[in-house]
Formats: C-alpha cells, sequence, structure tokens
C-alpha cells in the first residue's frame, strides 16, 4: 500500500531558478524570485525509537503509568506528566481498537499528500478498558473501494494492519473495519496488508429497479447529448485528451451504461441493450451509483466529485477518483462553449 | 496588578497575496496606522511585542529581528510571540501583562503574516503548500505523515462534537446562513479581504469539498497577507491619550487563556478530549471571571472563526448558547442581523453581534495579526455603537488545542 519513493523530496518537486515580473491587485510591476527553505535531516527518533522498532517487529506497544494505569500509545512520553513524571513500564497492545470519533476524509490535501486524497486519519481508542488513556493517531483505510463518509464513524471495531515491508514510520501500519477482515483471519497474531485484497474491490451490491429505468434513460440521453456537444467543444476536447485512453463501465439501478475517453473524444454505450458497446476489453474501472441521476446532474450542474465525496458514487481506487476533475470538467466547457458560441459547427 | 486601556488599532487591508509589499513593509504599514490612530510618534513606545507564526510563511528565522528598525522600536526590548492561530492573542496577552506588570507604560503589539508567497510546482498554485506549510505545525513522528492538516484536524473536532451533539453543527444548510451573515458584515469592513464577494447560501452548498462530509470551501477562512497592531496602555497614559484623540477609552478588564494537551485521549487534563474545544471554555471563564462580567453582560463578540462549524461550537464553549444547541444562533436569532443594525445600532436584549468585521472566514487571517484584527474591529464597533462590552476570542494549534479570551470595556471617563 505504501508508496516507493527514495528521496526524501520528490523528483519534479522543484521550481526553476529565476526572477521574474509579477503584477498584483495595484498594477504595479513588482519582481518575485524563486527560492526554497528546505531543511534535510536524519531525525531521531529518540525515546520513540523503541515504539518504531517494536512496529518493524509487528508489534504496537504503549506506556503504561504503574501508579495511575493511564497508558499512552503511541508512548508520546515514559514519564507520566500526572504522578510526578514517574517511570511509565512498555506494554503490548492488542491489535484491536474502536474509532474514538467519526473521522474527517480529506479531500483537498496538502502538497505532500498530491495524488493520496480521498484519505482518512482518525483517533483509536486502544486500550478501551483503561479508565485513562491516549487515543492513536491512525491512518484509516478500506478494502471496499474509496474511502467515504458513513464507513469510519464513531465506535466502530477496527483491525491494526501492518504493511508488509516495515522500515519503521507511523505509515507502517493503518486500520480497517474489523468487519472486512475475512472470517479465517479474524484470529490471525498479526495481520498483514497482503493477506487483504485491496486492488480489486468489489461495488456494493444494487437492486435493479424498473422504477429507476425511466431515470437512467434520462441520464443515459443527457450523457450522450453531452458527448455529441463535446465533438464540437475544443475545451471539453481538451480535457478529455487529458484523460488519454479510458473505459469506464457504469453501473446504476435503473440500467448500465459505457463511457469511453479517446483521442479526446467521448463515447457513451448502453450496456445489456441495443447498441452494446463494440469492445469487450475489461474497462479501466467501474463506477456505480444507485441513483442513475447521479450522472445526469453531472451534465448537468453538479459533479462527480462531489458525488464521490458524498457516498453517492462508489469508486474502487485512487486512480479513478483521479479521472474526476478532468471529467467534471467536460459538461462545464460545453456549457462555457456553448454560451460563449464557440461550439464548431456540426460535422 | 495595574489598569490597562487600548489606545490605538490599525490594520493594513487584507489580501490574499501582498505582491507589492514584503512582511516589512506590511508591519511597518500597521504601524504607522496605530499611531496615527492614538495620534502618537513611535518615540513614545516603551516596547514592542512581535505576533509571527511561522517562519517557514515569512521565509525568514528569527522575521522580528528585521522589523525591529523600520518600526522606529531601535534600542528598546520586544519579545516575539508564536502560538499557532493564537500567535496575536498570546501577543496581545504579552503585551497587556508588560502593562500591567508596571514593567512598561506603552506597549506597541503588531503581527502579521506572509502566506501565499509559498509555491507548490506540483499545482502550479500557492494553496497546497500553505496547507503543507501550516500542517508543519503537526509532529513529524506520528501525525504530519498520516496527512494532517489544520481543516482535517479542526473538523475532527467538529465531527466528535457531532457525535456527541448530533445534528447540531452537522447541518449544512444552516452553516451556510450562517456564511451568509458573515458576508454581509464583511461586506462593511473596508479592510476586508473580500468585501466586495457576495457569497449566498446555495453557492456554499455548492463550492467543493474540502474534508468530506463537514467542510466546503466557502465555509472556511482564508489565507490573507496583512498586519494589524493595537497600542497597550497604562491608566494614566490612557487618559491622556484619549484626551489627545477625543475617544473614550477602552480597557482590558478581562484575560484569560488555555492550552489543552496535543495528546488526544480521556481521563487526564494532560489529555485532550476529542468532542469539545475545552481551552475556549477555560480560557472565557478565566476572563470572564477577572472582567467580573457573565456572557450575557456581552453583546460584541469577535470570535476566531477558522470554519464556521468550529465557530458554532466556540460559541457554546464561550457561554453564549448551550452546547448541543449552537444552531439557536441562527435558528433562534440570538446572532443579531447587521441588516437590522445598520452602522450604529446595538443588538436587541439577548442577541449578540457576532464577528462584525466578517470573521477571519470574510474579513482575513493574517494568522499572527489576526486577533489584533478582531481586537481592531471590537474598538470600533464598541465606539460606533456605544456598547458597554465586547469579548475578542483566539484559537490554534492541532485540534484547536489553543484559546484566549479578551473582554474590553468602553470607558465612561469623561473626554474633552
Amino acid at each position: 500500500m505504501s508508496t516507493e519513493q527514495s528521496t526524501v523530496i520528490p523528483e519534479g518537486f522543484n521550481l526553476q531558478h529565476g526572477v521574474r515580473p509579477v503584477t498584483g491587485q495595484d498594477g504595479v510591476e513588482c519582481l518575485e524570485f524563486s527560492s526554497s527553505m528546505h531543511t534535510l535531516y536524519w531525525q531521531t527518533y529518540g525515546e520513540h525509537s523503541v515504539f518504531f522498532q517494536a512496529l518493524i517487529d509487528g508489534r504496537l506497544i504503549g506506556a503504561k503509568c504503574p501508579k495511575c494505569g493511564m497508558v499512552l500509545v503511541p508512548p508520546m512520553t515514559w514519564h507520566c506528566p500526572d504522578c510526578n513524571f514517574q517511570q511509565m513500564e512498555s506494554v503490548d497492545l492488542p491489535h484491536f481498537g474502536r474509532l474514538a470519533a467519526t473521522a474527517p476524509i480529506t479531500i483537498f490535501p496538502l502538497a505532500s499528500k498530491h495524488g493520496e486524497a480521498p484519505y482518512c486519519r482518525g483517533y483509536v481508542d486502544v486500550v478501551t478498558g483503561a479508565s485513562k488513556a491516549s487515543f492513536m493517531p491512525a491512518r484509516l483505510e478500506t478494502t471496499t473501494g474509496l474511502p467515504r463518509p458513513g464507513i469510519f464513524t464513531k465506535g466502530i471495531s477496527l483491525r491494526l494492519v501492518f504493511e508488509d515491508e516495515r522500515e519503521g514510520r507511523i505509515t507502517d501500519v493503518f486500520w480497517i473495519p474489523e468487519s472486512e477482515v475475512p472470517e479465517h483471519l479474524r484470529s490471525e497474531s498479526l495481520l498483514l496488508a497482503s493477506q487483504l485484497q485491496f486492488s480489486d474491490p468489489k461495488p456494493p451490491e444494487i437492486q435493479h429497479t424498473e422504477a429507476m429505468e425511466g431515470v437512467f434513460c434520462e441520464a443515459l440521453a443527457a450523457l450522450q447529448g453531452m458527448a455529441d456537444t463535446a465533438t464540437r467543444s475544443l475545451r471539453a476536447q481538451e480535457n478529455l485528451r487529458s484523460l488519454g485512453d479510458l473505459e469506464i463501465d457504469v453501473k446504476t439501478s435503473g440500467g448500465n451504461a459505457a463511457l469511453r475517453v479517446h483521442d479526446g473524444v467521448l463515447s457513451v454505450y448502453l450496456v445489456g441493450g441495443e447498441g452494446v458497446k463494440d469492445s469487450e476489453t475489461l474497462p479501466d474501472f467501474v463506477m456505480q451509483a444507485e441513483d442513475p441521476a447521479v450522472f445526469s446532474n453531472w451534465v448537468n450542474s453538479g459533479s462527480l466529485t462531489d458525488a464521490a465525496v458524498e457516498g453517492r458514487l462508489w469508486l474502487p481506487h485512487r486512480q479513478a477518483f483521479s479521472a474526476l476533475p478532468a471529467l467534471d470538467r467536460v459538461p462545464r466547457s460545453v456549457r462555457r462553449d456553448t454560451e460563449e458560441e464557440k461550439l464548431s459547427a456540426e460535422s | 496588578m495595574n489598569r490597562v486601556g487600548i489606545v490605538g488599532a490599525g490594520i493594513t487591508e487584507c489580501r490574499s497575496r501582498w505582491v507589492e509589499a514584503t512582511y516589512w513593509k506590511l508591519f511597518q504599514m500597521a504601524t504607522r496606522a496605530t499611531l496615527e490612530d492614538a495620534q502618537m510618534s513611535a518615540a513614545e513606545l516603551d516596547s514592542v511585542t512581535f505576533g509571527i507564526y511561522n517562519d517557514i510563511f515569512e521565509h525568514m528565522a528569527i522575521p522580528e529581528s528585521a522589523l525591529t528598525g523600520l518600526i522606529g522600536m531601535g534600542n528598546k526590548p520586544g519579545v516575539r510571540v508564536t502560538n499557532g492561530g493564537a500567535t496575536g492573542f498570546y501577543a496581545m496577552r504579552a503585551a497587556w501583562m508588560e502593562v500591567a506588570s508596571g514593567a512598561s507604560d506603552l506597549v506597541l503589539c503588531v503581527g502579521g503574516e506572509k502566506a501565499t508567497d509559498c509555491h507548490d510546482p506540483q499545482s502550479g498554485t500557492a494553496t497546497p503548500m500553505v496547507v503543507d506549510t501550516i500542517a508543519k505545525s503537526w509532529d513529524p513522528f506520528f501525525e504530519y505523515p498520516l496527512g494532517a492538516t489544520a481543516s482535517d484536524s479542526y473538523m475532527q473536532k467538529c465531527m466528535a462534537y457531532d457525535d456527541a451533539f448530533p445534528g447540531d453543527v452537522g447541518n449544512g444548510q444552516l452553516r451556510a446562513q450562517m456564511i451568509e451573515m458573515l458576508c454581509r458584515q464583511g461586506n462593511r469592513n473596508p479592510f476586508g479581504q473580500r468585501r466586495k464577494e457576495e457569497v449566498t447560501a446555495e453557492q456554499v452548498m455548492g463550492s467543493r469539498w474540502i474534508i468530506a462530509p463537514f467542510l466546503r470551501l466557502l465555509e472556511a477562512c482564508m489565507y490573507t497577507e496583512g498586519a494589524g497592531a493595537l497600542i497597550f496602555a497604562g491608566e494614566q497614559k490612557t487618559l491622556e491619550i484619549c484626551q489627545r484623540t477625543g475617544r473614550q477609552p477602552v480597557w482590558v478588564k478581562g484575560v484569560g487563556a488555555a492550552n489543552e494537551s496535543y495528546s488526544v485521549g480521556r481521563g487526564s487534563s494532560n489529555l485532550m478530549q476529542l468532542h469539545r474545544i475545552e481551552s475556549d471554555a477555560l480560557a472565557a471563564e478565566r476572563a470572564y471571571q477577572m472582567a467580573g462580567v457573565r456572557p450575557s453582560d456581552i453583546q460584541i463578540v469577535e470570535a476566531h472563526d477558522a470554519f464556521v462549524a468550529q465557530l458554532m461550537i466556540t460559541m457554546g464553549e464561550l457561554g453564549f448558547v448551550q452546547l448541543g444547541r449552537t444552531r439557536a444562533l441562527i435558528e433562534e436569532g440570538i446572532m443579531a442581523d447587521i441588516r437590522d443594525l445598520g452602522d450604529d445600532g446595538r443588538p436587541d436584549k439577548g442577541q449578540v453581534l457576532l464577528n462584525p468585521s466578517g470573521g477571519l472566514i470574510f474579513g482575513g487571517h493574517f494568522v499572527g495579526g489576526s486577533n489584533m484584527f478582531s481586537t481592531w474591529s471590537a474598538v470600533r464597533e464598541m465606539q460606533n455603537r456605544q456598547i458597554p462590552l465586547a469579548l475578542v476570542h483566539g484559537t490554534g494549534a492541532i485540534n484547536a488545542a489553543y484559546g484566549g479570551a479578551m473582554v474590553l470595556e468602553l470607558g465612561e471617563e469623561a473626554v474633552a
């Protein structure tokens, strides 16, 4: 699950050396110079070293005060701040916990997490039996697709998972809902990321309902209308071209479709009816919405990104999510070129 | 302890970027504006406290050292304060303490930030780098590597509050209504960053997600470049300067502060509770006690609104509404509507004028001086509306750990 990185400043994360003109609100030309304030570190973990050494060994440890019983995980200190700095003892902790509070999902990340959103971070109550205990800052992952609202809610049971290759960082471990741990792995004392299936999550089951067929037909017509107009919009073609070749299966409770992007052109196919899509290749990914209106909303004024963020649109992984901003720009470009009368003549 | 007054207040225009000025110039601009406001010269000042949050933004370690001579404080004592989002408040507290102790009689308190010179080469914009620079406020061992940001940590608090008090701050529509009200107030602020913007509830609900499912773009404070300054003075000096300016004095009546633990957990005061902003409650209680007032006596609040959901909880913690019932601010009209008050009207009994500056969401948030900006507004509103008491609030650091509160009183002393 971890991304390979050989240097601490990622390759390409840099600026050209230079000075250039810049004009601000006052309309006066000024100059700006490129620069950096990087410091490189071989930073000691110091008193935290034992915690990270334990992670490498596949163990989670905390610091326990023999006097008041407070348990700190991670052990932020080995001297109890409540008991006149009494020496604390190392304790092995279970690989289970409860989410202390419903966890936020970051959609707009910091520069160092570029391309990693959406991600979820929360606090895990590990030592649930102790009256005094810290909560562990936690990376929260799911095997059921993108993190989305409704999964990481207060009180859910969580299981600690270790990366197969660990180097001594907090990202060596993460937590998943206990309910996602397959039955046969529940008694494992050390659960490894490779024992879980992250790469090909199954979309949640949806029931086909006749009532939704009408909504689906409207969505399909809206998609096809947009795809047609996009062939006459330079901006939309540019948006689509940035996606390269892409094949997406679309599943809804009213029917299924397929979207294909090739050479700046979007094609929309009905699946399971007449005019079935022409290729039998596997899609790059599936997106699924119980309500087909998610797609007509996309065409009209909404966005697929919002639908995914809010949990109305299911996506398997972050690569799929990263395609959404360009897709979201397509209907906007079509509208803009239409308003500005910049559509090319119909072919 | 000596009685302390605020005799001058001035701010720069709040901008998303000041291409025309470095922080050196911004601090000098704010100092000049404040000295003009107090009709004083820098030579009369005894010392200075600086509020600068983050060396990386200023791109200089010991950033205040460059300012000493530029603001006319050569060969005088100066101390820099840095306390996360609450930097401004804590710099004000330091200036107040210096006068209250008798060590100085006239102290300049100036704070500001240069935030958006940062640049992220991956997006070609500033914002992800600004977010990253603020995220450096989290430790490098446990929290930063997980992608902690100011937004996600404040939303963690708001979502934990929502677990404890379901539905109170979780209604996006209600929060959007509050944004509309704050926007109208921000439109009145001649220095406000978004004074020309008209943001509707519908636009708020349509703005993109920052943190799901609790924070949209238009519910968050801005990144601002600017500076603000205040002058704290002993009792005699205060009265003397008020004779010069012909304005009623504004007294610092109560000051309170509290910092919660960095570590989150339960059962100890050395562990932070997630579902409360306890630092706000403790700071306010301490300030009220010193001032001998209750929240119901106060009708102007300039609160540090990093995010609108946090502002609602903060108003609960400060005692203006009940925790769990903070939506009463909107639903029961406790937050006065500026359209009813105009420029000199007073809120009805039981109402409060909340963030008349537009707050940090619409006015601006130059971190090291934002609370000076809030104080500048509170002083102005007290004088214009003849409202006797105001509260200024600051919050900051991971999970809103730092809290500060200052009660101000409009003096009844006669002026020439």
